[in-house]
């Protein structure tokens, strides 16, 4: 295989976009290799998913240019980006459940004579790719019938037989087990030997130095570097390059004493929990760090009664853990994982999410006091410094940061005595993601509870006192934080690589 | 290290002066002027205050019953089930209070004293509400699906009672008197008092208590509802149980008034009372609509087709209007709605 | 390099094998069943045809002639429900073709020009319903409503006032062939009418199996995203459907008319819904991707068999009631069902 290639895959130089307010993008330059594995780093808010919109056709750049072996490649829709030989595989599953394999893997790519389908070489040509990358997969199967992983997969193959020369994977394993993630590196590889590169974006460090052939790191919307993963000498290396210093370092011991216990579950269970037990204290910051899937959102969830776990819970003595309703009347509050369709009423104003968990205080007699709402609106949009022209606007039109804010202030509002945070920094920029870290700090200091869910290690270490790791819907290990945890460690826990870890 | 020292907090912020509800049910209570004023210059006689009155008035039912039609859309459901409850209870009203020994079968009832006989009925309306909450809240089916068939179930009850046709022999005198009531002297009959007591009641629900706030909060995002400690199973039950007894009641005047149980009674009102929500500005995805709005939907429509006869068009038009004018009320609102929020 | 043992496989244990054996073929017991019952009922009172039993050659006939509308449109609503949509309009459609059709033969045209216009007419009604839907993107339960409301309207305005139905009078006469299309027995017994519904069905099972319109339904239906993603033109393929429902209805229409020899503005009332209970009968999804052309021929059959039998057990005034309980039953337990085979 000739790796020598002239002209790289795909050049971007100059590439830029604009938001209103917002420069997601910042003339960023650099080029892919051919048959290569290029990973794409950067915090979240980086610019990563903007870049990718750009390339894939869903958005179109403000100013700069992209070449696809060496010629202009502007795709105006995912379509085009297609025929221009760029792929993507999202992060939702876009394979439809109800058709066959086959029928997935030709979609929209079917030869017809007056719109009936007819055979042609396609239909075995995606069979071979698909047997080549992984055989176990029968193509007459529904897609309904297969696992996670082996939807993924075949979402693979369709890329790879639609002729893509370009692959770009978006956080490809995060909802895989380990097992299922090494038969993906295997599939990545096999395409890479058959030419096809592949964009590989991930969080998960130990992926990119496993699998990259080379790193492109994106910071606030500009370009780091660019460099093969054999010139980079480690993880902290390329961690100080995503971040620009030194993260495992802010962590800073919290003076305020540890109260008594204010949370008891005990063993937690349900189809993805495995007997999960542990204590909360007053006035503490609790991290639970697990990769996607180890249970983190399934144990915020069962906390706050909206999912059903066997098992027992009690706050403050009292048993919860029955219906959301009962959880925030006790004093639990949750800022769920998805913002936007759990967090967020979208359609309304600032003014008219804030109030929502706790209507006893703004109600007299099941009467409405709009009065006091407005108040605590302008109370909060200051406090939280949410950053709006008016508590009349609608919270879609917000920022994620400040939407995420909206968020907290719902749960501020309802003097909750714990706050379970699941991904409380997802989609947020640095800015916003610093005031939401000193928010959740405040809040430990006035005696509250908090309990971080997060799929992110920086910010487990950065402000939880006490740390659960978890693997697979089980708690392996407890720990507390400080200047002498061990990092390799954490990742080798949560990884499965710990001891007791639930084959 | 606190967020205040970074950024002194700002403690007012500046307010729209009207928000997007309160804009559109404006935009319906402007066209519904509009169209009287145009209606009044083409038709004769349609300048009147007693033509004004009747355009409220001879609408009573529907109005009623757009009022739990429009809570439930707000909330993100339909209610397509009110027809046949009015044709219910209004049937079951009747069966309950005919005495017990009828020379035929249509003439035989159960004999009960008429107030028991009128709240039984209504236990029978809310019940198709309970099946409504039961089918869309727990075995989470479409709601359009469920009430079309309770619509169905509950006319299907009112032809077997009635045999298909209905049943208006051996009453008790006082069965004619609530839905002939006048009231203080005018011709204003009590229906219609009763209906503007549930409008004031559902605004002041709607806008001051907790329970209407819940409802926006639930169509607007069920989840977040339910995340933020709203029980949204039991709110939906109780607005369909709260929509079938308007629905019951309207069902159990309308036979009062005309001293029968028909088990047609009430056809086609669920759609009215839908078109004149739609026409009010109530939104389909839930979330977004008014009492207040419904109303004057209610006006326009009173006014399209009472102009339309008035011009002496046939009465065959009606369905023509009404899908013109809830096509172009919905293109409208999108519009204004859009160029708005520009 | 990893050898090919099997991933973490999907649901193909035992009991997800029954549920999926039971969903794929629960419709054809389902049809046994009736027939079985209706067959050893006691039919007293079967006075509105034959005396006998219920498989009855005339019984059958009759049976089989008046499914035709039903039979025509429910391959059509199929489709379009699998691709997630939905058309309340159909009823009304369904009146104002057969009042369109009546009107065109009660003034003189011939037979063939009358059933082209009026199919005409249906592809109109169809692309109404598709344009509001996808290009003015208003919710297809909405604006279906609306048009169920014009096409009834319209129907009614093309009948002269104090009049009910388009018929024989006022100096004009239904000609005599009028009847024959949805009576005439013209092969095995059974009218034209009968053998264009199976035509009907028999195009649309090989569309949904065949041809792209097919698999783009599902695929529109079942994920609308990566249909998208993967460059199919959705709002083309729903308008494409919508037009094929406007199709059948005015066929529907056009059989309806010629069964009862009259232009009825109302002969399509409620159509809509015994059409979803058909639908859903036959395991089509609310929410779409899932369903079978096939499945639905055989629920229409089997509710066509329920309410002709029933007619000669209980008074004709039970209908509304069963068909709603059956239509409030087949959406719970179809809902169910699908939930359970999907998160197994």
């Amino acid at each position: 295989m000739d790796r020598e290639q002239q002209t790289p895959v795909l050049s971007v130089v100059g590439l830029t976009k604009d938001y209103p307010g917002v420069r997601a993008v910042d003339d960023v330059t650099f080029s892919i290799e051919a048959g290569s594995v290029h990973c794409l780093v950067g915090e979240n808010g980086a610019g990563k998913s903007t870049l990718v919109k750009m390339l894939t056709g869903a958005l179109q750049p403000t100013s700069g240019s992209m070449k696809v072996r060496g010629q202009p490649f502007f795709p105006a829709n995912p379509q085009e980006a297609r025929d221009g030989g760029i792929a993507t595989l999202f992060q939702e599953m876009h394979v439809v459940d109800e058709l066959t394999v086959m029928e997935n893997l030709t979609l929209g790519m079917e030869r017809s004579r007056f719109g009936f389908l007819v055979k042609s070489d396609l239909d075995d040509r995606v069979v071979r790719t698909l047997n080549a990358i992984e055989p176990s997969i029968d193509a007459t199967a529904r897609v309904s019938s297969l696992s996670v992983a082996q939807k993924q997969i075949v979402e693979i193959a369709r890329a790879a037989s639609s002729g893509a020369s370009v692959i770009i994977m978006d956080e490809p394993t995060a909802a895989l087990s380990e097992r299922e993630v090494e038969r993906l590196f295997g599939v990545i590889r096999r395409l890479r030997e058959s030419d096809v590169t592949v964009i590989y974006i991930s969080h998960k460090l130990d992926e990119i130095f496993q699998l990259g052939d080379a790193v492109t790191v994106l910071r606030d919307g500009r370009h780091i570097a660019t460099a093969p993963l054999s010139e980079i000498a480690d993880r902290s290396d390329l961690i100080r390059m995503m971040i620009g210093r030194n993260v495992f370092q802010t962590y800073e011991p919290r003076k305020t004493a540890t109260g008594e216990t204010v949370l008891e579950a005990r063993s937690l269970a349900n189809h993805l929990l495995d007997d999960v037990s542990f204590d909360i204290k007053r006035g503490e910051i609790v991290g639970f760090y697990g990769l996607v899937g180890a249970g983190k959102t399934e144990i915020a969830r069962a906390l706050f009664g909206a999912d059903k776990a066997s098992g027992s819970i009690t706050f403050k003595g009292n048993p919860v853990g029955h219906s959301p309703r009962q959880a925030i009347e006790a004093g639990i509050a949750l800022v769920p994982e998805e913002r936007r369709t759990q967090g967020l009423f979208t359609n309304l104003s600032i003014r008219e999410n804030i109030p929502v968990m706790n209507l006893r205080k703004l109600s007299d007699k099941g009467v409405y006091r709009s009065s006091e709402e407005l108040a605590a609106a302008n109370e909060y949009v200051g406090k939280l410094s949410i950053a709006t022209d008016s508590i009349d606007k609608h919270t879609e039109k917000l920022s994620g940061g400040n939407q995420q804010k909206v968020v907290f202030a719902k749960c501020l509002f309802a003097d909750a005595d714990l706050l379970l945070l699941d991904e409380p920094t997802r989609g947020v920029d640095v800015g916003a993601k610093m005031e939401i870290y000193n928010i959740i700090k405040n809040m430990a200091d006035t005696g509250k509870s908090v309990a971080v869910f997060s799929s992110e290690l920086e910010e487990v270490l950065g402000i939880c006192d006490r740390i659960f790791l978890l693997y697979s819907g089980a708690l392996i290990e407890e720990m507390a934080n400080g200047p002498e945890v061990d990092i390799a460690h954490i990742l080798n826990v949560v990884t499965g690589g710990g001891e007791g870890a639930v084959q | 290290m606190t967020i205040s020292a970074q950024i002194p907090p700002r403690t007012e912020f500046t307010r729209r002066r009207l928000g997007d509800e309160a804009f559109i049910t404006l935009l319906v209570v402007l066209a519904a002027v509009a169209l009287f004023l145009t209606a009044s210059l083409l038709v004769p006689n349609f300048f009147q205050l007693q033509n004004m009155i009747n355009l409220v008035t001879n609408n009573w039912a529907v109005i009623s019953l757009g009022v739990g039609v429009t809570f439930l859309l707000v909330s993100g459901n339909f209610d397509l089930s009110v027809g046949g409850v009015v044709a219910l209870s209004g049937v079951l009203s009747v069966w309950f209070a005919q005495s017990a020994g009828g020379a035929n079968a249509l003439s035989t009832g159960l004999g009960m004293p008429y107030f028991l006989a009128i709240a039984c009925a209504l236990l029978g309306a809310m019940a198709i509400g309970g099946l409504n909450a039961l089918f869309v809240v727990r075995f989470g089916v479409p709601s359009i699906i469920v009430t079309l068939g309770t619509m169905m179930v509950a006319r299907g009850i009112a032809q077997v009672i009635t045999h298909g046709s209905q049943r208006n022999t051996n009453l008790p005198e006082e069965f004619g008197v609530l839905g002939n009531l006048y009231m203080f002297g005018t011709s204003v009959k009590l229906p219609v008092v009763l209906m503007i007591l549930l409008i004031l009641i559902a605004v002041f629900i709607e806008k001051k208590t907790v329970f209407g706030r819940k409802t926006y909060w639930i169509g607007a995002n069920a989840v977040a509802a339910t995340l933020s400690g709203i029980d949204r199973a039991k709110h939906i039950t109780y607005l369909y149980l709260f929509s079938s007894a308007i629905a019951g009641v309207v069902g159990i005047l309308l036979a009062s008034e005309f001293k029968s149980g028909f088990s047609n009674r009430g056809m086609l009102m669920e759609f009215d009372a839908l078109v004149i929500a739609l026409l009010g500005g109530v939104a389909i995805a839930g979330g977004f609509g008014s009492v207040v709005g419904m109303f004057f939907g209610a006006i326009i429509l009173a006014v399209v087709t009472s102009a339309a006869t008035g011009l002496v068009l046939s009465p065959d038009w009606q369905f023509t209007l009404k899908a013109i004018a809830v096509f172009l009320a919905i293109v409208v609102q999108t519009w204004a709605l859009a160029r708005r929020n520009r | 390099m990893s050898q090919p043992t099997a991933i973490s496989q999907g649901p193909t244990d035992r009991n997800g094998r029954i549920a999926r054996f039971l969903r794929d073929y629960y419709i054809y017991f389902v049809f046994v069943a009736v027939i079985a019952v209706l067959s050893v009922a006691n039919l007293d009172q079967f006075t509105l045809f034959e005396r006998g039993n219920f498989l009855n050659k005339y019984n059958i006939i009759n049976i089989l002639r008046v499914s035709a509308p039903l039979i025509t449109l429910a391959g059509a609503f199929t489709l379009l429900m699998v691709s997630g949509y939905i058309d309340l309009s159909v009823g009304s459609a369904m009146s104002l073709s057969a009042v369109v059709y009546a009107l065109l033969a009660i003034n003189g045209v011939p037979f063939l020009p009358a059933f082209v216009a009026t199919v005409a007419v249906g592809v109109v009604l169809g692309t109404i319903n598709g344009f509001l839907v996808v290009r003015l993107k208003i919710t297809p339960v909405i604006a279906t409503l609306i048009t169920l409301s014009l096409y009834k309207g319209i129907a009614l305005l093309l009948v002269q006032d104090g009049v009910s139905a388009i018929k024989s009078g006022g100096g004009l006469k239904m000609p005599a062939w009028f009847n024959d299309y949805g009576r005439e027995g013209v092969l095995l017994s059974l009218p034209m009418a009968f053998w264009v519904a199976i035509l009907v069905t028999l195009v649309l099972i090989i569309v949904q199996k065949r041809t792209l319109i097919g698999k783009y339904a599902a695929a529109t239906g079942g994920n609308p995203t990566a249909a998208k993603l993967s460059g199919i033109k959705t709002g083309k393929i729903v308008w494409v459907l919508y037009g094929i429902v406007g199709v059948t209805a005015a066929l529907a229409g056009i059989a309806r008319s010629s069964f009862m020899s009259l232009g009825d503005p109302l002969s399509g009332d409620g159509m809509e819904l015994t059409v979803i209970l058909v639908v859903l009968l036959g395991g089509t999804a609310f929410s779409g991707g899932e369903g079978r052309v096939s499945k639905s021929f055989v629920a229409a059959l089997i509710i066509m068999s329920l309410t002709v039998g029933m007619l000669t057990l209980v008074p004709a005034y039970y209908q509304t009631l069963v068909i709603g309980s059956a239509l409030l039953l087949a959406a719970a337990s179809n809902h169910i069902v699908s939930k359970k085979g999907k998160s197994s």
